[in-house]
């Protein structure tokens, strides 16, 4: 469709020009959800185009399609020199597993633009730093350079960091600096790894291709060890894993709900897509090493995760909280090092990203009419916002894995991988299935059920306001259709990730 | 044209009336608010459930052939859904299509005080009957269990479906939270042998081990554990000790959602899923035994709850976990009785049963729905004396009674006895089944007991209050007088024909033996059984003494307020205590231990985070004005940043030669 249009480019440009023009508003503030709002919808179309048009058995006749012996192989792969004396190339291309995470983030991006249709305060900056964001993690999907995907790692972190610094709730300061600081420190020990990756390969090349041919035979056990748990590290804060997450539910808590929408929507997907696609395939022999390691920081993240969840009195954070829990499934099935648990964690990624985007915009709802998230002052708030309500339900029961929505086929094929691999501890991570809806339901009988609260002033609550109403909607529409159609998903992710699982049956 | 194609159109007609009353807007949607789109939902079921009823009857089948699509492929695993019609699902299919259908109609009448929200509540019901609809048909187990997770969620709605009462909002979270629990053990039961077979249809998986070429092979003690482990889900799902405490509260929802739930669609589910995974669990008698076990303790714990409650609702709710564990009894020890002797008799007995429970329990609900209609309380101790204002209610009520008690002729005498005798033949086997047989004489006796204690509570005697009941409209009585008609006929189909045990032919070649007894055989062998005297005269004792106890006045009942008997009471009246400890585990120890890992989280992992940054900060200055709190700490950081970056750049060159 396509043809030799770098579509890739243009899609990430497209915010970029998006946001310029954004801040460049200047008196006509009032217009720059209108500017934002049309060059994510431009971006979000374009990217659902290239999801059509992408080949998942390409034939050779894909668009830009460059073929990597069965690993690296990219369709409207884009390919220009940057640096030459220090082999930094810009690359740009899209697998099965880049794809599904690509859409999700002009996807997101889009409705959480509309989400925040009746933002106020400095709205030329707010939708503009959005729109960075986009750019930033569009790249960081797409990148196959080393040195721009780290630079689009980081592009990502400041419009973030001022998203809650600004627009955030009362600690916000705190909130911000924190995460800065820890998601950075992560940052660094991902660079080290990759420094280490670029000299250890002994090739003048960032090419995360090159790097990975060269350290089939370059890398040895030892470098592979320490460079994997480097970048495991690296990738496992975002993610975010346990012990390292704290600074997620204090980001959370604070952030505005289009920020919480695209840091937990987007943000933290970057870790897992980082696991995927740099630490396990070029370092084989290092997660071999620490196969264990990483599945069992994926069970507490699990299990202790949703065991703070239950303890939550604010509604955000319980969210916040269950990402951790439900991120945890991504990393075990990775953690399998089998196809089964492979596919099953990239997509979860996927779904994941909608559910809690749901999830983070209802508790938006819920803060912006009735006031406060406190669930011990919520409770009957059906009576006055039933269609909230029935969001707010949905939006749940997605996320306790029900099935015909869409997480319960990743979280089930989850669980077979692990049995595959380690058999009938398989009923440990299941313990997690009964706590979570233990503490979804629970919430919302408290908030949404039994008689209307008096802690607080109801009179003013009205139901869901349209703007909230239909990037809502949308999801829950998408929830709906990608759970009774998994496939859809699996047939991009299936074959991409293929060749990770021979590399550890061969290789592990 | 061949129905059983079709069959798989047999959900979709009430899921479209589930699509249609939940968005065709409020104004135009007619009606009673819905009533009109139900009834076409479950008539059109109906209709074609018969059809396809009708084929199996005359011995199509449509199992290993029928029509699959794609769900989803994972390198070597493929799940397909299809349609699985045999014998077992179209008996599943008659109870859900009659009952569902009669439960429609009926909400009619006593729904019809809701107002607006029943268009709620008509979406949610077709829903309901849809989803059990997909979860009968299922022809593998993924399918099965993706419907089954269904069923719960629409038990959750409909049990919360006065969800601004806090009893109903907690009672419907405690029947999901409680159920997942067994679908926890199903899930883990199916991902087992999905890893041993690569699928999950029923076609491959019933000939695990069967010697055919090609058949899967699962290691036994593989086996075992997760026939077990599906089981587990009927546990949840059936409400089976110790997991049955949800199915009491569930009444808190509207009671024709109760008698759907106890009848038709939600706890027979459990049932039907042990009978479903008998190609399998017949191989397993460590897993039969447990089975049996499970539904003989069941049996008995249940009838004695009943004992004492004294809500009419919560007097149902406990026969049904009581009926329930002679099901699954009824399947454990049949199934041992497959395995050892190749008698397909228990397995019958026990499907038998589920339907004229089915009857008989949709009966009493709605009985019992049309009382709290009448009256607009659950309480029997405020009614009494209802006989004379319901004639059709008191009657229907009372075939429905004589029937769960186990009379002949109605319906209950035929099943319960095949399944107690099918318990004391696999006695023979193993003498642990004697002791079940037992448990279930003797919860026969309290059954009796029980439903007439109820049946004088509430219709014998004076009024214990003041109403002004009145028969209910004839939309609600007519289901009645239909399903009491079921109630006292649906026993002869064992007789009917060639008799109900022909028609229900085990799914295992191997097992199915050549030449049935003939149904003249059958009622002989019953009536010659000493056995069948022994639970009759035992029933027809129970009858006796409620009768004595709560018809003939003067009889003193202050006796069970004093010294042993009074412990036993109150006992009984707090359930055992099983509900009380549940709510103590969840609320003090699992809650309590989610308090402490909540400060966990904040004093020891963030404290650590924190006190890191704080050491960090008073080390170096540079950090600490970076979090004054002006714009430029950004710029700083961004300085420290590239410092450390050529620091380590530096460090890393030389390692990374190494």
């Amino acid at each position: 469709m396509f043809g030799s249009i770098p579509i890739i480019s243009i899609i990430i440009l497209l915010p970029l020009i998006g946001a310029i023009a954004t801040f460049c508003l200047g008196r006509y503030e009032k217009y720059a959800k209108w500017v934002a709002l049309s060059f994510s919808l431009a971006a979000l179309v374009l990217s659902v185009l290239v999801a059509v048009d992408f080949m998942v058995e390409p034939d050779g006749s894909a668009t830009g399609y460059h073929e990597g012996n069965g690993f690296f192989d990219f369709q409207y792969y884009e390919e220009y020199s940057w640096i030459q004396s220090l082999g930094i190339r810009y690359i740009v291309g899209l697998d099965g597993i880049g794809l599904p995470l690509f859409l999700l983030t002009t996807l997101l991006t889009t409705l959480s633009i509309l989400f925040s249709w009746d933002t106020k305060h400095r709205p030329k900056a707010y939708f503009g730093l959005m729109l960075i964001l986009e750019v930033g993690v569009l790249g960081v999907f797409s990148t196959l350079d080393y040195f721009v995907f780290y630079i689009f790692w980081e592009v990502v972190l400041i419009p973030m960091y001022f998203l809650i610094g600004v627009w955030g709730g009362p600690r916000k300061d705190y909130a911000a600096i924190k995460f800065f600081i820890y998601t950075h420190i992560a940052s660094l020990a991902m660079l080290i790894a990759i420094m280490a990756m670029y000299f250890q390969s002994g090739i003048n090349s960032f090419g995360m291709e090159d790097i990975w041919r060269a350290g089939l035979s370059e890398f040895g056990r030892t470098f592979q060890i320490v460079a994997f748990a480097a970048t495991f590290f690296g990738f496992g804060v975002k993610l975010p894993m346990v012990p390292f997450h704290t600074w997620l539910p204090d980001a959370h808590v604070e952030a505005p709900t289009a920020g919480s929408v695209l840091l937990a929507g987007l943000l933290l997907k970057m870790g897992g897509y980082g696991i995927i696609r740099v630490s396990m395939p070029t370092l084989p022999e290092g997660a071999d090493a620490m196969q264990l390691v990483m599945a069992v920081i994926a069970v507490a993240s699990i299990l202790y995760g949703a065991m703070v969840c239950l303890a939550q009195r604010d509604l955000k954070k319980m969210v916040a909280y269950s990402s951790i829990s439900h991120m945890g499934f991504v990393l075990l099935g990775f953690a399998t090092f089998t196809q089964l648990g492979i596919v099953a964690g990239v997509f979860q990624m996927f779904a994941h990203g909608l559910v809690t985007a749901v999830l983070f915009m209802m508790c938006g709802v819920v803060q912006h009419h009735a006031g406060t998230r406190m669930i011990p002052s919520l409770g009957g708030l059906s009576k006055k916002m039933p269609n909230a309500a029935t969001m707010m339900t949905i939006g749940f029961l997605a996320s306790l894995g029900l099935p015909g929505l869409v997480s319960f086929a990743a979280e089930f094929m989850v669980f077979a991988s692990v049995y595959q691999t380690w058999g009938l501890w398989l009923l440990v991570p299941m313990i997690a299935v009964a706590v979570t809806a233990g503490y979804y339901l629970w919430a919302l009988q408290r908030s949404m059920f039994g008689p209307l609260t008096e802690n607080i002033d109801t009179s003013h609550v009205h139901d869901i306001n349209w703007f909230e109403g239909v990037p809502v909607g949308t999801l829950i529409a998408l929830i709906a259709i990608f759970g009774v159609f998994p496939l859809v998903v699996f047939k991009y992710i299936d074959p991409a990730v293929r060749i990770v699982q021979v590399l550890f049956a061969g290789g592990g | 044209m061949d129905v059983l194609q079709y069959a798989w159109l047999i959900p979709v007609f009430p899921f479209i009336a589930f699509i249609l009353i939940a968005l065709i807007p409020k104004r135009t949607l007619g009606w009673e608010d819905g009533w009109g789109y139900a009834i076409a939902g479950a008539g059109g079921a109906l209709v074609l459930s018969s059809l396809v009823i009708w084929e199996v009857l005359n011995g199509h089948t449509l199992t290993e052939d029928a029509p699959r699509t794609t769900w989803l492929i994972i390198g070597d695993y493929e799940v397909t859904f299809g349609i699985w019609i045999d014998q077992l699902a179209a008996l599943m299919l008659l109870i859900v299509s009659i009952v569902g259908t009669l439960v429609v109609v009926y909400s009619g009448g006593y729904m019809h005080a809701e107002g607006e929200t029943r268009r709620r509540y008509y979406a949610e019901i077709m829903l309901f009957i849809s989803v059990m609809y997909g979860l009968v048909i299922a022809d593998n187990y993924l399918q099965m269990f993706i419907f089954w997770e269904l069923v719960g969620l629409c038990s959750y709605l409909l049990i919360g479906f006065w969800y601004q009462k806090p009893s109903a909002a907690s009672a419907a979270k405690r029947a999901f939270i409680v159920t997942r629990v067994g679908d926890i053990m199903f899930m883990a039961g199916i991902i087992l042998l999905f890893k041993y077979v690569g699928n999950l249809d029923f076609a491959v998986l019933f000939d695990i081990n069967s010697g055919t070429p090609g058949a899967p092979t699962v290691p036994s003690d593989i086996l075992i554990l997760s026939t077990a482990l599906i089981f587990g889900g009927a546990i949840g799902k059936s409400a089976q000790f110790p997991l049955h405490e949800w199915l009491p509260d569930a009444m808190e929802g509207p009671t024709t959602v109760s008698a759907l739930i106890h009848a038709a669609t939600m706890v027979k589910a459990g049932v039907y899923l042990t009978a479903r995974t008998y190609p399998l669990l017949v191989q397993t008698p460590e897993s039969l035994l447990f089975v049996a076990v499970i539904g003989g303790v069941t049996a008995l714990i249940a009838a004695s709850c009943a004992l004492a409650a004294n809500d009419i609702k919560r007097v149902l709710a406990y026969s049904t976990i009581s009926q329930l564990g002679y099901m699954i009894l009824g399947l454990g020890a049949g199934g041992y009785l497959v395995y050892h002797l190749q008698d397909p008799n228990g397995y019958t007995a026990a499907t038998f049963h589920m339907m004229n429970h089915a009857f008989f329990k949709a009966l009493l609900f709605l009985c019992a729905g049309s009382v709290i209609h009448a009256v607009g309380t659950n309480d029997m101790r405020l009614m009494g004396g209802l006989r004379k204002h319901m004639k059709i209610t008191s009657t229907t009520m009372l075939i429905g009674a004589l029937a769960i008690a186990g009379v002949p002729p109605l319906s209950g005498f035929w099943s319960k006895d095949e399944v107690l005798a099918a318990v004391y033949h696999a006695g023979d086997l193993d003498p642990i089944f004697l002791l079940l047989w037992v448990l279930g004489i003797v919860t026969a006796f309290m059954t009796a007991f029980y439903m007439f204690r109820m049946w004088f509570m509430t219709f014998a005697g004076e009024a214990r209050s003041t109403y002004h009941a009145h028969e209910s409209p004839k939309i609600m009585t007519i289901p009645l007088i239909i399903l009491a008609g079921l109630a006292i006929t649906s026993g002869f189909a064992l007789l009917a024909g060639d008799g109900f045990k022909a028609f229900m032919e085990l799914p295992i070649e191997e097992y199915v033996i050549p030449g049935h007894e003939s149904t003249f055989d059958i009622a002989v062998e019953i009536f010659t059984d000493p056995l069948t005297y022994v639970s009759l005269v035992l029933a027809v004792v129970g009858i006796l003494l409620a009768y004595r106890m709560y018809y003939v006045p003067g009889f003193d009942r202050s006796i069970f307020a004093r010294g042993a008997a009074g412990t036993m009471q109150r006992a009984l009246e707090n359930r055992l205590y099983i509900s009380k400890f549940y709510d103590d585990f969840a609320y003090k120890v699992w809650y309590g231990f989610s308090i402490v890992c909540d400060a966990f989280d904040r004093r020891v992992i963030d404290g650590a985070v924190n006190g890191f940054s704080y050491l960090g900060a008073n080390t170096g200055g540079v950090i600490r004005k970076a979090q004054s709190g002006n714009v430029q700490r950004y710029a700083s950081l961004i300085i420290v940043g590239i410092v450390i970056l050529l620091a380590l750049l530096l460090f890393v060159v030389p390692w990374g030669g190494w």
